[in-house]
């Protein structure tokens, strides 16, 4: 940890030469030779920039810190997401680094409390993991809820979604919550990649938040209705066998 | 109807006159691997793929009314933890409607001394300690158990 | 009644299919066919059939079959309810596959060692099996015969083995498979307080702050009584659970503190508590100072492998493990000391936070705490060590002998205590505590028995390794095994246990309800009457004596292990088996059969049939024309009565849920040791650890030491083996119960992603578990229940088709004799298709 905080020290002092330097006005170089220079300078650094950001944007680099590799990464070993029929493996950049730019470098900023985290050691041990398991998973819903799960959807899209190869229940639960758009995947599957918090208060994601209760029954039953009279279709069917 | 229960006895005791005739050359014992060991049983044996979960979602019978119901659904990946259920999230009560799960049974509303609760009693917290799940393996040996109703039929 | 549209229409289908079937419609259709007559079920009161928890439930018998069973809501233990196996037991009797009749290996019309399982008459199966002990004791002597028993065996049939062996063939090789089970606690218990089996009872966890589990994994194994502590956990947020296992398990999911550890490091852990004690001053010094002495054992001690290894040849007290000798407070504290947070985390691999944290469960004064463990400590190397430090801790703090303060020890047998221990079965035992070892003990059994004098030999028998061993070097020539498989079971089977039992120079005899891996390397086969198809009695875990009355018929020929036990003793003539001056000091005992010894004494057969209740059969005591069951019950109470462990009458416990001895004036005790609970304590005393002459109890210093066999680089791996929930034992009920075959039909190897991923190995891939000591195939399981720390693999051993006991090592507890079937070392490597 010392070592971090005399590099990150370090780092600043540089920065500050840098700033020192390039806010004085150049007195021997042509401004052809700038713009070129810069152009070359920064698409150099671009490619850098870029590739650094990438190396982040691995299975790799998240676990090479003991934090993740012992807890959230352990958990997901577990889960369909780690091993499957076809075996298409999402790993932790898939689900926790949106695909698209701008939201990526939105994320990677964010993250940089992460480092901060690492760096004070705030989740160091399993306990604290523990202890702070509620709050890191409620960053995590409230983000997948505020950008309509855009990470499930890289890979599972609505559109491509075919009823009939799930089971009924699935089938019958997305048509009726997915596709109008009234919930989203974290809605109902919190905890898919790992353990759960204590989940008290936290009703189940078919369920009608309280704040989009409207007084009226229908909206109160209205899921209710849907899922009796599928029922009664399935009855009505014979086709249980 | 006289006449196809005449020939079904006479299709059932062509069969047990077979296997009748085949079990008295068989040893006494019939080896089963898995009950019985292999027939060398020091002996390595191939082991066949793990069984499968029956996700069908179809109820089965029980075997008789105290017997918890088996899970005919997945359950793959379900959280069952002190801070987590994933299985009440459909049965319980205020939620059936909704999901149209089974209610979880008012026997389970009881607690030790047998006072019910207004909800689930923490003791029966543990869903999968009484209730499992089923795969699709071939039973080894079958089980000539008979339920109230074979037993008055077969008086 | 009215009927909706679509009802009409379904049961006008189901008529018009009916009639194209040329079938009737069935009379269940119709509303009550016969009257409430027909549905009526006679309800009747049993123990489980599993675990030591000793759950009650109720057997509903229509027409001579069992066709329901459900939790007894009057049982205390469950109050209703059952686990998955509880719920299924209506079925374990009805495989297809029960054995009828005698079977015995026969080329060309007699026996021989390699022929064919043939049918014979219980008549020749006796002749057979008594010619051959005949030839046994002729030539060699009592000590060549033997007997593996069970803590599945009712009271009376352990009572009248111990009897039948000691007493009649004068062999003490007698041991029950709860050697492999409980040993290590049943003598920790004597060493640290001088009488078996627990202080407390379940009723502890509904009056706790918190649990803590070490090693032991009671969601599956114990489910019922983790409803309780489940129940309190969850019900009461003050409340703390601890788990401690070598891997994350079920129980882990409902923990507070969730610890898993290097294999063996637990003995390092509990020392660190004790030392945590001191360190921060929680000592309770009264208790301490009034209630307990302090004692050094031996060390270096051994593995209990054979006197041949380097690993005992090296061991400086291996002749003499269970040495001790007297120390004071300082100097323990002294002990102790070097057992830091620091170097017992390291050693441990657990976050020192969480052995703070854990500790502190034990250390506050103001929070009661129980402790439970079975298998993870009893199946240990240093078992004795493990029961004894828990002991300490508890000790130490004065958390013991009351309500909610327990440190307590669980069974996995449903009469691990009220057979295998209470009754003596164990080689070195006698019944209610007193061993074949001290003159007085052996003098009073004799007594009892009313034999003569001098009769039972003093020299412990073989334990239950030993007589594999003894079996393969052709040391131990007859033997007869009872209610249990133990070739599926003991440990390092295909180099000890196998040869043992196909060593052309012994006869071996197994009886059992079902064709077991064990009974078919057998000799002679006895088909067996299991559960309620004889009247029976068990002891759970609590100290609790719970009765059964017989309720249906065993099929075909098959008899009670007691029927036969006693109908094989009418095979033989005191001047067979008696030595000469016993008999001549005794003349009137000349010419008498075992069976007018033992059985026609004057106690056993002292009740008549009319004291039977009519509303129920009983096989054996209509076989022998007196009440068996209840002759030989009172018989054995005798021992106890007057001395800590009395019984009930026996009509008491046909009308009861159970009572946990000692039963004084009708009462049962439920916190012993504690003035105002147990009538044995002194008044005035409090606490009286009365077992021990000085009415203290024993704090022990003793060190960490390494497990037998750990992973090196040829194998790499830890391998622990246990049991499933599904499955009870080695299977042989639960595999042939439909619902719990299919729940988990298979054993397996639950081993962690990366060790999987290491070796090349997918989800489900079939591999080889090889050890020094042979192999196995399985699949690989990387999900699930289990969720294996990397470097450490677990194997249940119900599954019959692999036999994971081929790998593992026979070492074992060198005071208890009791394997360790958690740590030894072994490779994965995967199977090419």
């Amino acid at each position: 940890m010392a070592t971090l905080k005399a590099l990150f020290l370090w780092g600043w002092n540089w920065v500050l030469w840098f700033w020192r330097i390039i806010s004085r006005p150049s007195a021997y170089l042509s401004l052809g030779f700038l713009t070129l220079g810069g152009f070359v300078g920064g698409v150099l650094f671009w490619g850098g920039f870029n590739t650094a950001l990438e190396l982040t944007n691995t299975e790799k680099f998240c676990i090479s810190c003991h934090e993740m590799r012992d807890n959230v990464f352990q958990e997901l070993t577990q889960t369909v997401h780690f091993s499957n029929r076809s075996g298409v493996r999402a790993s932790c950049p898939d689900c926790h680094v949106p695909h698209n730019w701008t939201d990526k470098i939105a994320r990677k900023m964010q993250a940089s409390k992460e480092v901060w985290g690492k760096i004070f050691g705030t989740i160091s041990t399993r306990e604290k993991f523990l202890n702070h398991r509620l709050e890191l998973a409620k960053h995590e819903w409230a983000r997948l809820k505020a950008n309509d799960s855009l990470e499930c959807r890289n890979c599972h899209s609505t559109v491509a979604m075919d009823f009939t190869k799930q089971t009924r229940r699935a089938a019958q639960i997305h048509s009726r919550f997915l596709i109008p758009g009234e919930r989203t995947c974290i809605d109902c599957h919190k905890g898919i990649a790992h353990l759960l918090p204590d989940m008290t208060g936290i009703e189940p994601g078919w369920r009608e938040a309280p704040e989009l209760q409207g007084k009226g029954s229908a909206s109160l039953h209205g899921p209710e209705h849907a899922v009796r009279s599928y029922l009664a279709e399935l009855n009505g069917s014979g086709a249980k066998d | 109807m006289r006449w196809g229960t005449a020939f079904g006895a006479v299709l059932a005791g062509l069969f047990v006159f077979v296997v009748g005739a085949l079990s008295q050359d068989a040893a006494p014992i019939r080896i089963i691997p898995r009950l019985t060991g292999a027939a060398q049983p020091m002996s390595e044996i191939r082991t066949p793929p793990l069984d499968r979960p029956i996700t069908d979602d179809v109820r089965r019978m029980r075997n008789y009314p105290e017997q918890p119901p088996v899970i005919p659904h997945s359950i793959d990946g379900y959280q069952l933890t002190v801070n987590t259920n994933r299985c009440t999230d459909c049965h319980k009560r205020q939620f059936t409607e909704g999901s149209g799960a089974p209610m979880i049974s008012i026997t389970h509303f009881q607690d030790r001394d047998g006072q019910v609760l207004s909800d689930v009693t923490p003791r029966r917290y543990f869903c999968t300690a009484c209730h499992v799940q089923q795969t699709d393996a071939r039973i080894l040996v079958p089980n000539v158990f008979q339920d109230a109703v074979d037993i008055r039929r077969n008086r | 009644m009215t009927l909706s549209r679509r009802e009409m229409l379904k049961a006008q289908a189901a008529s018009v299919a009916a009639v194209a079937a040329n079938m009737s419609v069935p009379a269940e259709a119709q509303p009550v066919a016969g009257g409430v007559d027909a549905l009526q079920i006679s309800w009747s009161k049993a123990p489980c059939r599993f675990c030591g928890t000793g759950c009650g439930v109720m057997v509903g018998v229509k027409d001579g079959k069992v066709i329901a069973t459900h939790g007894d809501t009057k049982a205390e233990v469950n109050r209703g309810m059952n686990c998955i196996k509880g719920y299924f037991l209506s079925k374990i009797m009805y495989g297809e596959d029960r054995l009828t009749q005698p079977l015995l290996r026969k080329k060309n019309g007699v026996y021989a060692k390699d022929g064919e399982f043939t049918p014979i008459s219980w008549e020749e199966a006796f002749d057979t099996m008594a010619a051959k002990a005949k030839q046994v004791l002729k030539d060699k002597g009592p000590t060549a015969l033997g007997m593996f028993g069970s803590g599945q065996w009712t009271i009376w049939e352990g009572y009248s083995a111990t009897k039948l062996m000691r007493a009649g063939f004068r062999s003490n090789n007698l041991d029950p498979n709860a050697r492999h089970c409980m040993a290590s606690a049943a003598y920790a218990f004597m060493r640290t307080f001088g009488m078996d089996e627990p202080m407390g009872v379940y009723d502890d966890i509904e009056a706790t702050d918190a649990f803590v589990l070490w090693g032991s994994n009671m969601a599956e194994m114990h489910p019922i009584l983790w409803t309780r502590v489940a129940d309190r956990r969850l019900g009461h947020p003050h409340v703390k659970v601890a788990v401690l296992s070598t891997f994350t398990n079920r129980s882990a999911d409902l923990a507070d503190i969730p610890i898993v550890f290097k294999p063996g490091t637990d003995l390092a852990i509990l020392n660190y508590i004790a030392n945590h004690i001191i360190t921060t001053g929680r000592v309770n010094k009264d208790f301490v100072g009034r209630h307990t002495t302090f004692v050094k054992g031996a060390t270096e001690i051994g593995y209990g492998l054979r006197p041949d290894d380097p690993r005992e040849v090296k061991a400086r007290k291996a002749a003499d493990p269970a040495a001790t000798t007297p120390i004071d407070f300082e100097a323990y504290a002294a002990f102790v000391k070097d057992y830091t947070l620091e170097k017992v985390s390291a050693l441990s691999g657990v976050e020192p936070g969480f052995l703070e944290q854990l500790a502190e469960l034990y250390a506050d004064p103001k929070r009661k705490v129980v402790s439970f463990w079975t298998m993870g400590f009893n199946q240990h190397v240093r078992g004795v060590w493990a029961n004894q430090l828990v002991y300490n801790i508890h000790l130490l703090t004065g958390k013991i002998s009351e309500p909610g303060n327990s440190p307590f020890s669980l069974t996995g047998q449903p009469s691990a205590c009220g057979t295998a221990r209470e009754v003596g079965t164990f080689a070195h035992r006698l019944p209610a505590d007193t061993t074949v070892v001290n003159p007085e003990h052996r003098k009073r059994a004799e007594e009892i028995w009313r034999v003569p004098a001098g009769l039972i030999p003093e020299k412990p028998g073989f334990h239950a390794v030993e007589q594999d061993r003894m079996l393969r070097d052709g040391k131990l020539n007859f033997y007869w095994i009872q209610v249990n498989n133990n070739l599926q079971a003991a440990p390092n089977s295909s180099n000890e246990t196998y040869l043992g039992y196909r060593n052309p120079e012994n006869f071996i005899v197994v009886s059992d309800a079902y064709p077991t891996v064990t009974a078919l390397a057998a000799d002679l086969i006895l088909p067996t009457a299991m559960w309620v198809e004889k009247e029976g009695a068990y002891g759970n875990a609590e100290r609790r004596t719970h009765f059964w009355h017989q309720l249906v018929r065993a099929p075909g020929e098959a008899r009670s292990d007691l029927w036969q036990q006693i109908e094989f003793s009418k095979r033989f003539t005191t001047d067979e088996v008696w030595p000469a001056n016993i008999l001549d000091a005794n003349p009137n005992y000349r010419g008498k059969t075992l069976y007018e010894v033992l059985y026609r004494n004057g106690n056993v057969d002292r009740y008549g049939l009319s004291e039977l209740d009519p509303a129920y059969e009983n096989a054996e005591a209509k076989a022998f024309g007196f009440y068996v069951q209840k002759g030989l019950f009172e018989e054995y109470a005798t021992f106890g009565r007057g001395h800590g462990h009395d019984l009930a009458p026996f009509d008491t416990y046909h009308q009861v849920r159970g009572l946990r001895w000692p039963v004084v004036n009708g009462k049962e005790t439920l916190w012993r040791y504690r003035e105002g609970f147990d009538p044995f304590v002194t008044p005035g005393a409090g606490v009286e650890f009365y077992g021990n002459k000085d009415g203290k109890a024993r704090i022990i210093a003793v060190p960490y030491e390494p497990p037998a066999e750990s992973p090196d680089a040829e194998f790499d791996l830890w391998l622990v083996t246990g049991r499933v929930l599904e499955h009870w034992h080695s299977g042989s009920m639960t595999m042939r119960v439909p619902e719990l075959f299919r729940a988990f039909p298979g054993a397996r190897c639950f081993m962690h992603p990366e060790d999987a991923r290491a070796r090349g190995l997918n989800q489900g891939a079939e591999v080889r578990i090889v050890s020094r000591r042979g192999e196995m195939r399985t699949r690989v399981e990387i999900r699930g229940r289990n969720r294996m720390p990397p470097g450490v693999v677990f194997v249940p051993w119900f599954d019959a088709s692999q036999l994971i006991n081929k790998t593992t090592l026979d070492a074992t507890d060198p005071i208890s004799k009791q394997t360790d079937f958690k740590k030894c070392a072994v490779r994965i490597v995967g199977v090419s298709a």
